[in-house]
Parts: structure tokens; C-alpha cells; sequence
């Protein structure tokens, strides 16, 4: 193991390197971190009992004075002319207030939306959905990918169906594959997969004057209202996007969705506020999936397992929409000079992608790490031991800049000891019986940076009560409490004492909570805001006191020499020196150039694979995460439990079907599209590696909300193939999937 | 969906006039788990839901000389935690308890989960108008059916996905339907029809009768029972396959056995020929594989179904050498 920890050594010096500093009472960016009492702690939800006993508010819990409801009519057709639309008899129904036609032309795609209407309840609005007659003239579709990259198949777009968005070379591969003494080439493929929130999406939208304002289930609220702004034609200045609670976004609300301009619209139309709420089949339908790919990965390395070369094509399908670029972490995890891309789009007549929870990554670490476990077998290396031997300390696969903290070999030790990775089978399929135990492994890494210019203001009232406004968005993840730990630890308060105020676009600026950027943004924000309140108070209380600043500590509500804590304020009576309400202004900071910042993580997944009917168990997952510093280890944890449970799903049971004669999806519903149960979720077992990042911001922490979600699916997978000896190269794997590939290898024996 | 008036009726009677004034679509409403989610999807669009609920004479389970009698509004919750069920018919134990997930047995009724309505995405969907909506074509044939039936589809590939029936059905339990001349008895086995007799429906029920009981003889003496579901996910699933076998044994083979099958078919489907071929022989798992294999050769699979024959042989095995 020795020979292979390179970069993670980085971290370990550079505590070292920090609590020397410290010591000698020197500014470093990030902090050790020795002294904290509760960042890095469990810190339960400050909102949790608001939200188990259902006195949250989400958008659908809002009703405003007058509000109207709206619905949408949505096409039927995969691929279909509208020819005619009359709205009359819609119009003439009592009780309906407004009737807009939302297309002409071409509707491309089943739930694509036509019409839409605003009556006084929800549902008069569907009955005058009824009334809109629209006349179609319905076209040829086409709905899966291999068949619409054929010659002849109905054209999406103007353009042709297929379209390459991506490609990339480093190196030479065609040298690389001459070098190379093992060449092995794999597809491997992946369903659509549908964002399926707790919460659906949901707008309230409200005109006064030229004033709008809109509660929506977003995650980007900022981007909303500049989104509303120029869609509507009107100043970003004029328009204010609250978001209260939420119940899951996962990327399908990451921006400003259709159904939301056209509360708005409808809402211009009334004069009175209008809110939509859509249902299951159009979170199905209309606002967007994880895209389908297909993707071959041929790859060369030596005898001993170094990687040579690497050459990936992708075709990926995000229906009307691009699909995922797919190729970054086989671009970037491991050591290997010669790399080639190709990644293409190809169009079919369904619903656009968007991003899905870890876009790209998840499907590209399923193809990679699933080819990376069958590569390790041509070469009769141990799986684990390949990944290490092509341990990378600069991005690029070594050919770029170094990282700036990478803890990936203390997560595949860690892991590797924790799973029992020895329990293995050293040959996949190698083990007896109907029932067969595999172990497997996959490797994760992300971006989740965070963005600088991120901002944070502090309140401190006369009365020492004390605010934290910002304007990102808690999606479910634990935002608020967080923000209220990170305030309390600096100002020496219990997180309770914090008053949290986010989710409002009058609040200062945060960035949309999507890419895992929420914390390292918003948190640095705030801890630069609650230093400078400290900072200030302790110039005061100096003054009071009569001793330096330098020495005043703040815990336990007061502000005390450390020399002798005897010597002490309460901060009620800190904060009456303010002599005014006082705001301090907190910023992330840049990140310094010159690294790679990213987030990196590994998965050992226990499986057992019922070879007589092709059930999968997921027994257990062990989650190894380096992210930096952690902050509240017991929503991190949930994290990662819920990242996994997505990733089992989806390695499982999850793929939206449609029928190829009609174009017309048949499960979108939960009883056809099936999720996880409680009874299918492994036991867990998160692991954080607890390196902090040198210099990505202030409190040294990466982002967590997709990195959970990357390596789970392959881990699973990998698993599956160490237990009964074939990899499936496809998710879901379902048990008519793993009957006919165990029935295809018995044929061949 | 459509607007619909509620009935509660008190008696048997008043729901025996309620379904024959004739004129309107009238459902009866058990448990509703099945029937409302058929409504909210606008399959369903009754005028008028007679809700049972209310029925306090409905709700029953009762062990007498001639078997155990069972009232239709008995919950699968009650059904499953009855202890002379659970010592007399372990199979239905097991298929009461295996049914959707614990709040749904609370709810769900013996009655409702031997009515649902069957199992099939285009028929779920009003917007296929399938040949069992009325319609001229079946979607499954050439489209996406990987849950479809194997045996007895021709026109229709519905699968039944009652966990209750096969079991009864093995166990010989009859059914006491109210109509309006009085009651009848028949065997449950000869509840159920195909759709090559009427593709609109599921069994011999006209639209005034009703299912009020199920009766089950008692045990014999050496008689075992097991229900086996296979379920693509841990819980919430209706069966990919289901087999409820009983047996009586006799030294160390069957006297006699009955194979009934769920998942695979528009009905609960009956193995004669596996019946035959394992009663009265020592069991095996190959003998069984041979026995079933030749039964298998009826199962006419489409593109994407094919696994659940694979699905059978496993079960058939599993189940019979259970209770060997």
C-alpha cells in the first residue's frame, strides 16, 4: 500500500503544517479545526420536528387570497401536427378564468404542453381541460435510440438525430494501444432514469402592478427569477422568488421550469395569483430524466496493470434534449497518458433530459468502473489493487494540475477493511451454489468546489438575538442547520439561539443548489460573516474589559479572557455595545488558482445474486467519502444513505418504458416505475476520511449532494459480476436481465 | 376523474338493491386500494360507489365443523394474524402477509383482493384504449410486456395478481355469491374466467351479485400448504410469479397435491400436469425440473417475458421440496 500514498500525505502535512501555525497565532485559510464543538458534529435538524409534524410549509401548503389553480393540457402524441385548437368551450365554463394556447406546430414529445387554463379550482380546470379541442395530424415517432440513428427513422430536430457534442484527446491512443499488452473493448448501457421527487413541482405566482412574485419548489431561485426576467420581458429588479420547504429536487428543479412561466402567465392574464401544482405522470413526462447512454470504452495497459490507454464513445439520449457528457472521469481519475472521446446525442421523440442528481458522472462511472473490474480480470489483478496502481495526483489522469486535496487511498483502505474485501472472490463467479456472494468496488470523484462570490449577512440585534440571512435554498439537505452551527460556533452560541432566514431572492446572492455547491459555498459565506461579527465584538468587549482582543474567546453564550475566563460578558451584553442593530457582510472567497479542486469517494458493495430467478439483494454498502471537512456529520450521513438508496434503485429497478408503437410512456406512475422500497436498502455504512482541504475556502469542505449518488450503481454491479463471474454491462439489472445473461454463459460453457 | 355518488349501505339487502336499480355504473368499494386508484386514472368512471365499509356483518372470520368461513370485508391485516389461519392453512398465512405492504393490508380486504381488477400498464392507462376498454387491440402483444401473462392470453395478456386466489384455490375454498334470486356456492376455481370467454371481465360475477364469503374445508390430516412469491423489489410488488401449493403426504410423497399459480396468467392458473406428474413419487429437484418442463411447454411467452417460465421451475421446485 506504501508505494501508493502520494497526495493524501498532502493533507496530513499541511495540518501538521496548521496547527504549528496556529500555535504561533498566524491566519491560515483553513483552520484545523481542533477547537470546534460543533462543526463536525451531529447536529440534529433545527427544522426537523417543524417538518415530521407537517407545520413546514411547502409551496403547495400556500394559498393566497383570490388565487387561482392552473393546469396544463399536454400532447397525447410522441410526433404530431396541431392543426387546429378551439378554446371556446373551455373558455365558456363557469368558473374559468383564463385559457392560453402554449404551442402551434409541432409537439415532439408525449406531455409536451399545448394549452393551459386558470380556473377558481383545481377541478373546474380539468374539466375545461377537457373542453379544448385540439385536431392533430399525428406524424411517425420514433423512440428509441437504436432506432433512430437508422437511416430513415423520423427526424427529431432540424437537424440530424444523431449529433457529436464532445470530444477530447490528450496524448496518442493509437500508440497507446500498440504499447499495450492487454487491450480489452466494452459497452456498457444505462436506462432512463426519472428524477422522482417526494414533493412534484409546484408555483404560485402573483402580479402587483409590475411586480412578480413567485413561490416555487426550486433549487435555484436566483436562477428562476432571472429566468422569469427574461422570459417575461421585465427588469430582474421587479421580480422576487421565494422558496420555502421542499421535498426533493434531484435536478429536475434546477432552473426555471415551463410550468412556472406559465402560473406567471396566467397570472398576468387574471390579475390574480395563480398557482399549478403538477402530478405524477407529468414528473414522468415533462420535466426532464437522467438520460439513457450507451457507451464503449476500449482500453490498453500493461502486464502489471498500468493504464495505457483509454478511448470512450457515448451515445447518449436525452429525448428532445442533449444528454449527459459522460466522459469526465475516465478524462480525469486515473493515470493514463493517451486518451480519446467521442460523445454524441442522439435525439428521440421524448422528453428532455436535465441534470440529474452527479449528470454524466453517474453513467460514465458505471461504464468505466464496470470496465476497470473486467480489465482486472483479463489481467488476473485484484480489482482494488488496478485502481491503485493507476492512482492519479493531478487531474487529467496525472497531465493536468495537482489536486488539492485527494483523499481516494485512505478511502480505498479504509473501505477495503471495513467490507472485508478479502471475503472476495478472487475469480469473478468463482464461488458454489444457487445463492452467490460477490464483492465489488467503484470510485467516485466530483466537483463541488463551491462558488466564490457567494454571500452571507450576520444580524446581531440589541437584544443578542442573532440572524443568519442568505439566499440559497435548504432542498432537503439540512442547509438551515447547518447555517445555524456554523453562526453558533463562531459566536459561541447553540445552534437554536440562530434565527436562519434563506430562500429568498431579496436575500443576498447564493448559487443554484445543484453540482453539490451549496456548502462550500454558503458555509465559507457565513464563517467569514460570523468572524467578522466575532471580530468586531471583540474589539468591544477588549475595550470593557481592558485586556486585547487576542485573548477574548466566545463559548458558552459569552465572551471571556482565556487567560482567566473569569474575566467575562455574556454576549446579550456584547451585543448592547453594537448600540444598533449591525450587519456583517460574509463572502466566499476565490479559490486559489493552480489545483484541481474535487471531491473523491469509494464504494464496496456486498451483493447476493439468486442464480435460479435472478433476484439481487444489496446486503451491504460500506461508502468511504473524502469531501473536505465535514460539518454536520449526522446530515452527511444521510447524504450518503440517501445517495445510495437512489444508486441501488437505479442499479436495481429503475427505467422508464415506453411503447414503441404508440410513443407513449406506460409506468409513469410509481406503481410501473419502481423505486426502492425500505426493504431493499442494504445496510449502510458511511465512512468520511476527514482530510481538510488546505485552501478550497475558509472551513476546508467540499460539497457532498452527489458523490454518494456516483459509485453506488457500478459497486453494485462490480458486485454482481464477482459473484456469479458476468458482468451485465447494464442497469437496471433486473431478474430477466440476469436469468438470460446466466442462461447466455451457461449456453457458452 | 369523474364526479360519483357514495352509498353506505348497512345490509345485505340494501346493497343487493343498490346494484340492481339498474341505469347507472355502479362499483362496490371494499378496502377502495385497487378500485380508487382505477378512478383517479379515469379507468374507472362509476356513477354511483357503493362503500361496504359499513357493512358490520361483513367482516368475519369463523372456524366451524365444515371448514373456516371468511367474510368478504375481513381485512388481509386480520387475515393474516389470525392464529387458526396460521395453523390450519400456512399458505394463506403466507399470501395474506405477502400482499402490498402494511398499510395497504390494513385496508385491503379477502373480498377486494379476490375482485381487483387485474394487472396490465394499458389497461391501467385510459389513455390506451385497449381491447378490454373496448377497444380493437391488445398493446401488450407487440409492445412492452415484461410483466405479462405467459398462459391463457390470446387476446388479452392480463395478468390476475391476486396473492389470495391461487392459495384458495389449492385449498379448495369455495365462494358464496349474493344475487338476487339468493345465494350460490361455487368452487373459487370456477370464479374466474379468461378473456377468450369475456375480455371485459374477470369472473362469472354479473353486475347485481356480489361476493359475500369464502369457505375453505378443513385441513386433512397431514395436509401442508405454502404460498412462494417472487417480487422484483423487497416489498410493495405484485408477483412477477406466485405458486400456492397444498399437499397431503403420505410416507414421503404426496398423496395428493394441488399447484395453483399467480402472475402468469388473466387467472389463477392450475399446474394439472405437474400435479400429476410429482403426486405419488419420491420429490426431487430434478424429477420436479423434468415434470415441470414438460408442463412449460404450454407457455406461450412474448419478446419480453420470457424469464417467468425460468421463474416457475424455480418456484415449482422451492415450493414442493418446502413441504416434502
Amino acid at each position: 500500500m506504501k508505494e501508493h500514498e502520494i497526495v493524501d500525505d498532502l493533507n496530513l502535512a499541511y495540518l501538521e503544517e496548521a496547527r504549528g501555525k496556529k500555535a504561533q497565532g498566524k491566519d491560515v485559510p483553513a483552520e484545523a479545526g481542533e477547537d470546534f464543538k460543533l462543526i463536525g458534529q451531529p447536529t440534529a435538524r433545527i427544522d426537523g420536528r417543524l417538518i415530521v409534524t407537517g407545520r413546514a410549509k411547502f409551496t403547495n401548503d400556500l394559498t393566497l387570497m383570490n388565487m387561482l389553480h392552473a393546469k396544463i393540457l399536454r400532447s397525447p402524441f410522441a410526433s404530431a401536427e396541431i392543426v387546429s385548437m378551439d378554446l371556446s368551450q373551455a373558455q365558456n365554463l363557469p368558473g374559468v378564468k383564463a385559457v392560453i394556447k402554449l404551442k402551434e406546430g409541432r409537439v415532439k414529445y408525449e406531455g409536451e404542453q399545448v394549452a393551459a387554463v386558470a380556473a377558481i379550482s383545481e377541478k373546474t380546470a380539468e374539466e375545461a381541460l377537457q373542453l379544448i379541442k385540439v385536431d392533430y395530424k399525428i406524424l411517425p415517432h420514433v423512440v428509441r435510440p437504436e432506432k433512430a440513428v437508422e437511416e430513415g427513422a423520423p427526424q427529431i430536430h432540424d437537424s440530424a438525430n444523431v449529433e457529436k457534442f464532445n470530444e477530447y484527446s490528450r496524448g496518442d491512443v493509437d500508440k497507446g494501444f500498440a504499447e499495450a499488452e492487454v487491450v480489452l473493448e466494452r459497452t456498457y448501457k444505462t436506462a432512463v432514469e426519472i428524477h422522482q421527487t417526494a414533493e412534484t413541482h409546484a408555483s404560485i405566482a402573483k402580479l402587483d402592478e409590475d411586480r412578480l412574485t413567485v413561490w416555487d419548489s426550486t433549487q435555484a431561485a436566483f436562477s428562476v427569477r432571472d429566468g422569469l426576467a427574461r422570459t417575461l420581458g421585465i427588469p430582474t429588479s421587479k421580480v422576487r422568488v421565494i422558496k420555502t420547504y421542499m421535498g426533493g429536487g434531484f435536478g429536475s428543479k434546477l432552473g426555471l421550469n415551463e410550468h412556472t412561466v406559465v402560473a406567471a402567465r396566467l397570472a398576468k392574464e387574471t390579475g390574480r395569483p395563480v398557482k399549478i401544482v403538477l402530478n405524477r405522470r407529468e414528473n414522468s413526462l415533462c420535466v426532464g430524466n437522467r438520460p439513457s447512454t450507451s457507451i464503449t470504452i476500449k482500453g490498453g495497459a500493461k502486464k502489471d496493470g498500468t493504464l495505457v490507454c483509454l478511448s470512450m464513445k457515448n451515445y447518449t439520449c436525452g429525448g428532445v434534449g442533449r444528454g449527459d457528457r459522460c466522459s469526465e472521469p475516465l478524462i480525469d481519475i486515473y493515470k493514463c497518458p493517451n486518451v480519446k472521446v467521442e460523445e454524441y446525442t442522439v435525439y428521440t421523440n421524448t422528453g428532455a433530459s436535465r441534470p440529474t442528481r452527479a449528470p454524466g458522472h453517474v453513467q460514465g462511472t458505471f461504464a468505466l468502473e464496470g470496465f476497470l473490474d473486467e480489465l482486472a480480470d483479463e489481467l488476473g489483478l485484484d480489482p482494488l489493487e488496478l485502481r491503485r496502481k493507476n492512482y492519479s495526483s493531478a487531474n487529467q489522469g496525472e497531465t493536468g494540475i495537482p489536486y488539492s486535496s485527494k483523499g481516494l487511498n485512505k478511502c480505498y483502505e479504509l473501505g477495503a477493511a471495513k467490507i472485508g474485501w478479502e471475503r472476495r472472490n478472487k475469480k469473478p463467479g468463482e464461488g458454489g451454489g444457487k445463492i452467490r456472494r460477490g464483492l465489488g468496488v467503484a470510485s467516485q470523484i466530483w466537483w463541488g468546489a463551491g462558488v466564490p462570490g457567494t454571500l452571507a449577512d450576520i444580524k446581531i440585534h440589541r437584544d443578542g438575538s442573532v440572524e443568519v440571512i442568505c439566499g440559497t435554498q435548504d432542498i432537503g439537505c439540512g442547509t438551515r442547520t447547518y447555517i445555524a452551527t456554523i453562526a453558533a460556533e463562531t459566536l459561541g452560541l447553540k445552534p437554536e439561539d440562530i434565527a436562519v432566514k434563506i430562500g429568498d431572492t431579496v436575500y443576498p446572492w447564493a448559487p443554484s443548489s445543484g453540482g453539490s455547491q451549496t456548502t462550500p459555498s454558503v458555509a465559507p459565506a457565513v464563517r467569514d460573516a460570523a468572524l467578522k461579527a466575532a471580530e468586531r465584538l471583540k474589539q468591544l468587549v477588549s475595550t470593557t474589559l481592558n485586556i486585547p482582543a487576542s485573548r477574548i474567546v466566545l463559548a458558552g453564550k459569552k465572551l471571556f479572557d482565556k487567560e482567566n475566563p473569569d474575566v467575562s460578558v455574556t454576549f446579550q451584553d456584547a451585543a448592547k455595545e453594537l448600540r444598533r442593530e449591525a450587519v456583517f457582510h460574509g463572502e466566499r472567497s476565490d479559490l486559489p488558482a493552480g489545483f484541481a479542486y474535487n471531491s473523491f469517494g469509494a464504494h464496496f458493495a456486498e451483493v447476493e445474486v439468486d442464480t435460479e430467478t435472478g433476484q439481487i439483494r444489496v446486503a451491504k454498502v460500506v461508502a468511504v467519502h473524502d469531501v473536505g471537512r465535514v460539518i454536520n456529520r449526522l446530515t452527511a450521513e444521510s447524504q450518503v444513505v440517501g445517495g445510495i438508496t437512489q444508486g441501488v434503485s437505479t442499479a436495481l429497478f429503475e427505467e422508464r418504458l415506453i411503447d414503441d408503437n404508440t410513443g407513449q410512456m406506460v409506468n409513469p406512475n410509481l406503481q410501473g416505475y419502481k423505486i426502492s422500497t425500505s426493504m431493499d436498502i442494504p445496510e449502510i455504512v458511511p465512512i468520511f476520511v476527514d482530510l481538510i482541504d488546505p485552501r478550497i475556502n475558509n472551513l476546508g469542505t467540499k460539497g457532498l449532494g452527489e458523490p454518494p449518488r456516483i459509485p453506488i450503481s457500478a459497486a453494485v454491479a462490480n458486485a454482481v459480476y464477482n459473484a456469479i463471474g458476468i458482468h451485465l454491462r447494464e442497469i437496471p439489472m433486473t431478474p430477466d436481465k440476469v436469468l438470460k445473461a446466466l442462461q447466455g454463459k451457461e449456453a457458452n460453457s | 376523474m369523474k364526479n360519483f355518488k357514495i352509498a353506505e349501505p348497512k345490509s345485505i339487502e340494501q346493497v343487493s338493491g343498490l346494484l340492481s336499480k339498474g341505469g347507472e355504473k355502479v362499483s362496490l368499494m371494499a378496502g377502495g386500494t385497487d378500485m380508487l386508484s382505477e378512478i383517479k386514472e379515469g379507468v374507472a368512471e362509476p356513477d354511483l360507489v357503493v362503500d361496504l365499509s359499513a357493512m358490520k356483518e361483513l367482516p368475519f372470520i369463523r372456524k366451524n365443523r365444515d371448514g373456516m368461513h371468511i367474510g368478504a370485508m375481513t381485512t388481509l391485516a386480520d387475515l393474516a394474524s389470525d392464529p387458526a389461519i396460521r395453523s390450519d392453512y400456512p399458505g394463506l398465512y403466507e399470501a395474506a402477509l405477502s400482499v402490498g405492504t402494511p398499510q395497504l393490508r390494513n385496508v385491503g380486504t379477502v373480498g377486494g383482493n379476490l375482485c381487483q381488477r387485474p394487472r396490465c400498464w394499458y389497461y391501467r392507462d385510459a389513455k390506451f384504449l385497449c381491447r378490454k376498454k373496448g377497444g380493437s387491440q391488445c398493446f401488450a402483444t407487440r409492445g412492452r410486456n415484461k410483466y405479462h401473462a405467459i398462459f391463457g392470453g390470446g387476446i388479452c395478456h392480463i395478468v390476475y395478481p391476486s396473492d389470495l386466489a391461487p392459495m384458495l384455490i389449492a385449498l379448495d375454498a369455495k365462494v358464496v355469491v349474493v344475487a338476487p334470486g339468493g345465494e350460490k356456492v361455487l368452487p373459487l376455481s370456477e370464479f374466474y374466467t379468461l378473456p377468450s370467454k369475456n375480455v371485459r371481465r374477470e369472473n362469472i360475477l354479473n353486475p347485481n351479485e356480489f361476493l359475500r364469503e369464502i369457505r375453505i374445508p378443513p385441513p386433512k390430516k397431514g395436509e401442508r400448504s405454502t404460498y412462494m412469491k417472487l417480487k422484483e423489489r423487497g416489498t410493495w410488488d405484485f408477483a412477477l410469479v406466485s405458486a400456492a401449493v397444498k399437499a397431503t403426504a403420505g410416507g414421503n410423497s404426496f398423496n395428493d397435491v394441488k399447484i395453483v399459480l399467480g402472475g402468469v396468467a388473466p387467472i389463477p392458473w392450475r399446474l394439472e400436469k405437474v400435479e400429476q406428474g410429482v403426486m405419488k413419487k419420491k420429490l426431487s429437484e430434478s424429477m420436479i425440473k423434468e415434470t415441470a418442463g414438460a408442463a412449460l411447454q404450454e407457455a406461450r411467452p412474448m419478446e419480453e417475458n420470457r424469464y417467468k417460465v425460468a421463474l416457475v421451475e424455480a418456484l415449482l421446485v422451492r415450493s414442493l421440496l418446502s413441504i416434502a
